[in-house]
């Protein structure tokens, strides 16, 4: 049951993957993954844990090289031209380790100067994440004792630095505290709203509910549903929605009947 | 069971021993591996027993009392300090009675004192120290009657008391401490300079065993025989020797010991008992400087290739795998060519192998920080960059150190007419090296365990690979034989042409290796990625 998304013709897509797949030994953990992500759109990637969802990022930014399939960000080919492709994207992955053996600021130096942008300007940037995200500029505590939740900070500061025209994060929100995440919530969303393309993954329903103009679907490693908020939503709530197209169990009101 | 001793206030500390029996009886239950464990642990205390009563025993049987003296107060001094290390080495061992267990009961420090430390006594290692001095007793008893026997007796006792107490003592004063990472990480540099140390330590040791003066040695024993080291060890033959005068005094000292680590360990019980320090934030709010420059410091160039070989660098120094890798090298480099060159060998070849083992840490160099070179990847750093840049890095502290190796060990050999040659020799190693081993680290890349204690081992895959290391050791040292030829044939010429020689050999193969290397990481980034992760 897809949901064709609307077009829109004059956008270029952001991200556009063809035909994605990657075995793992035995397991088939994406299969035939094909996504327009339009520009200007704050996409959300649903899937219970283990769907596939990393690994579908992780192929779609150049971290994992797919068995078959394409994927285009911006125009560019990932696998045939990575520098263009990724000059212009900002990735946090999920379950990677930074350079934790940095301090927060030294991490983002780093991550500046490695996208080639001059010392002042990354000095000036880095400040105002750090203050902005509430990690203290002149923090010296290495990254690698930051609890799990400034340790996301971080890595979104690091994928924000060089303003990138596409972000694609994984679980971003995960282990974030409210008030951090509403935070980081209000800046993706400024961010969306000035031109940027976000596409992230989650499995929290309410977040994505939220944030997304599109949403996708996706479990055991095929892609259920694609399309606009309102369209794969309809008249349902997105729960109700994620629970038919995963194939949940439904109760019927028999069972544990005893309780 | 547990309940009466919750009902009565526990004032005797058999609660806390028969706990301790428990809990071994319990740990015995159905596991055959433990109970292989536990034999195993009852056979090695037995024959520490018996050995240690043997020794302690032989000189009484010989009737040597100077002997005696000097095993004593020796051998009882190395209890202690064996007491003090063995916990330290394997804290976490027996975590049975880990103090912060009991942090919910409402017993008075002094019960629980007194109760940890009875519950201490009675277990293996306790009973096999004692049985092994006991052995004193009888060496006392047949050079002084039974009066010395008495002494002895209370000797021993109050020696293992004091074992026991320093050993407690010692670990709850580290619980704390070596609960956050920071204070773990120094414990594991300390201990790999302790284990770098371990082979020279070894040959001075034997070295003076040669040159041995015993009487030194018997100096040293009767000036320990006055600390807590060996206090109570000699009382028995202080009584034989007729200086009765000696034994309140050294029960003083002993019993002045005693109370001295139990209200050290009563002061540091209490904060182990709370758990996980905290070492609370230490987020300063002042501004001590921007960021670029806290990264690249004053001299690297802020470029891409300035943070690449900053970041580098300063993992060199703050990842605890590393600076272990790096203070073995110092430790090797330094030593071996030292030891050559006190005994008159020719320091050439030896040479040749500083600059080998200085590159062995870069074979699994991707493996040293896991997945974090994702963020190479996103950033499109391209591989000749990439190897350039950790070469560099690693340059960076290697290159002083072959300059400080050539330096001293020509001059402790008083040959230092060799020093730019050797150095020549060691840089032409080193380069090749590299040239090696670079390629190997981006195909042969393996994921190294998350613990980031130099003593886990990866399991699996990564022994094969480290086989490669090897191959790369004997690749380098048939690279270089031309080298060492060139040297042993020109003789004096060499002296003038082996630093540019060498360094130009160096380079070469450096930039051969190099290149190969960055251009497989150009195709295999994601590959190498995928190799150093953990659990795929």
């Amino acid at each position: 049951m897809t949901v064709p998304a609307p077009r829109e013709g004059d956008q270029a897509a952001a991200m556009s993957l063809r035909g994605l797949v990657k075995q793992f030994d035995t397991k088939l953990a994406v299969s035939q993954v094909s996504l327009e992500v339009p520009a200007g759109s704050f996409y959300g990637l649903l899937g219970p844990n283990g769907a596939g969802k990393t690994t579908t990022l992780s192929m779609a930014v150049g971290l994992l090289r797919p068995d078959a399939g394409q994927a285009f960000l911006l125009g560019y080919d990932v696998w045939a031209d990575p520098a263009a492709a990724k000059s212009r994207l900002g990735v946090l992955p999920d379950g990677v380790r930074l350079f934790d053996r940095l301090t927060g600021p030294e991490l983002l130096a780093y991550h500046g100067l490695l996208r080639g942008m001059d010392a002042a300007t990354v000095d000036q940037r880095s400040r105002e994440l750090l203050d902005v995200l509430e990690l203290g500029t002149g923090n010296r505590t290495l990254v690698v004792d930051y609890s799990a939740g400034m340790r996301k900070k971080i890595g979104l500061a690091c994928a924000l630095l060089h303003a990138p025209r596409l972000l694609v994060l994984d679980e971003p929100f995960e282990a974030v505290d409210p008030v951090s995440a509403a935070r980081i919530r209000e800046i993706l969303q400024r961010y969306v709203a000035g031109g940027g393309t976000v596409v992230f993954s989650s499995h929290v329903m309410e977040v994505v509910e939220r944030l997304c103009s599109h949403v996708a679907i996706i479990s055991d490693g095929v892609l259920r549903v694609h399309g606009t908020l309102a369209a794969v939503r309809g008249d349902r709530s997105l729960e109700d929605v994620f629970v038919q197209v995963v194939g949940g169990r439904v109760s019927t009101g028999s069972e544990l009947a005893w309780l | 069971m547990a309940l009466t001793v919750v009902q009565r206030p526990p004032r005797s500390p058999w609660p806390f021993v028969k706990l301790k029996l428990r809990l071994i009886a319990g740990g015995l239950r159905g596991r055959p591996s433990r109970i292989t464990l536990f034999v195993l642990g009852v056979v090695m205390a037995g024959i520490f027993a018996v050995t240690g009563y043997a020794v302690f025993a032989v000189p009484g049987v010989v009737g040597d009392d100077r002997a005696a003296g000097m095993l004593f107060q020796l051998g009882g001094s190395a209890l202690v300090l064996g007491w003090v290390v063995l916990p330290l080495l394997f804290f976490g061992v027996d975590e049975s009675l880990d103090p912060a267990r009991f942090a919910l009961l409402p017993l008075p420090r002094r019960t629980l004192i007194v109760g940890l430390f009875a519950a201490a006594l009675a277990g293996l290692p306790a009973l096999s120290t004692l049985a092994a001095t006991a052995g004193m007793v009888s060496t006392a008893a047949d050079l002084g009657g039974t009066g010395a026997a008495v002494a002895q007796l209370g000797g021993i006792v109050g020696g293992l008391l004091i074992c026991v107490a320093v050993s407690r003592a010692v670990t709850s004063a580290f619980a704390t401490g070596l609960r956050s990472r920071r204070s773990r990480d120094l414990a594991v540099v300390l201990f790999a300079v302790l284990a770098a140390l371990l082979g020279p330590l070894q040959l001075a040791l034997l070295a003076g065993a040669e040159r041995a003066d015993w009487d030194a040695f018997a100096v040293l024993a009767d000036v320990l025989g006055w600390t807590p080291l060996a206090a109570p060890w000699s009382l028995g033959l202080d009584v034989a020797d007729g200086r009765l005068w000696a034994v309140p005094v050294k029960l003083l000292i002993v019993a002045g010991t005693l109370v001295g680590l139990l209200w050290w360990w009563s002061a540091t019980l209490e904060r182990a008992m709370l758990g996980a320090a905290s070492t609370g934030s230490k987020a300063g709010h002042k501004d001590v400087g921007s960021p670029t420059g806290l990264l690249l410091g004053r001299r690297l160039p802020r470029t891409r290739f300035g943070a690449l070989v900053a970041r580098e660098a300063r993992y060199w120094w703050r990842e605890t795998r590393r600076r272990a890798a790096l203070i073995t090298f110092t430790v090797a480099g330094l030593f071996l060519p030292l030891s050559i060159s006190i005994s008159g060998g020719s320091a050439g070849p030896v040479a040749a192998f500083v600059g080998l083992i200085a590159v062995i840490a870069l074979a699994n160099q991707f493996g040293y920080e896991g997945n974090a070179y994702a963020a190479n990847i996103t950033a499109g750093v391209p591989g000749r960059v990439e190897i350039h840049s950790r070469v560099v890095a690693h340059a960076l502290f290697v290159l002083p150190l072959l300059l400080v190796i050539a330096v001293v060990s020509g001059l402790v050999a008083g040959r230092s007419e060799h020093i730019p040659g050797n150095l020549g020799l060691m840089i032409a190693t080193y380069g090749v090296g590299l040239g090696l081993v670079l390629p190997v680290s981006v195909r042969a890349a393996f994921a190294l365990p998350e613990s980031t204690s130099p003593f886990a081992m990866s399991s699996g895959g990564g022994m094969a690979k480290g086989l490669l290391t090897v191959g790369v050791m004997l690749g380098t040292l048939i690279a270089s034989v031309p080298l060492q030829i060139l040297a042993f044939v020109l003789g004096d010429v060499w002296l003038w042409i082996g630093l540019p020689v060498g360094a130009a050999y160096g380079c070469a193969a450096y930039l051969i290796g190099s290149g190969v290397a960055g251009d497989w990481l150009d195709r295999r980034m994601p590959e190498v990625l995928a190799a150093v992760s953990p659990g795929r």
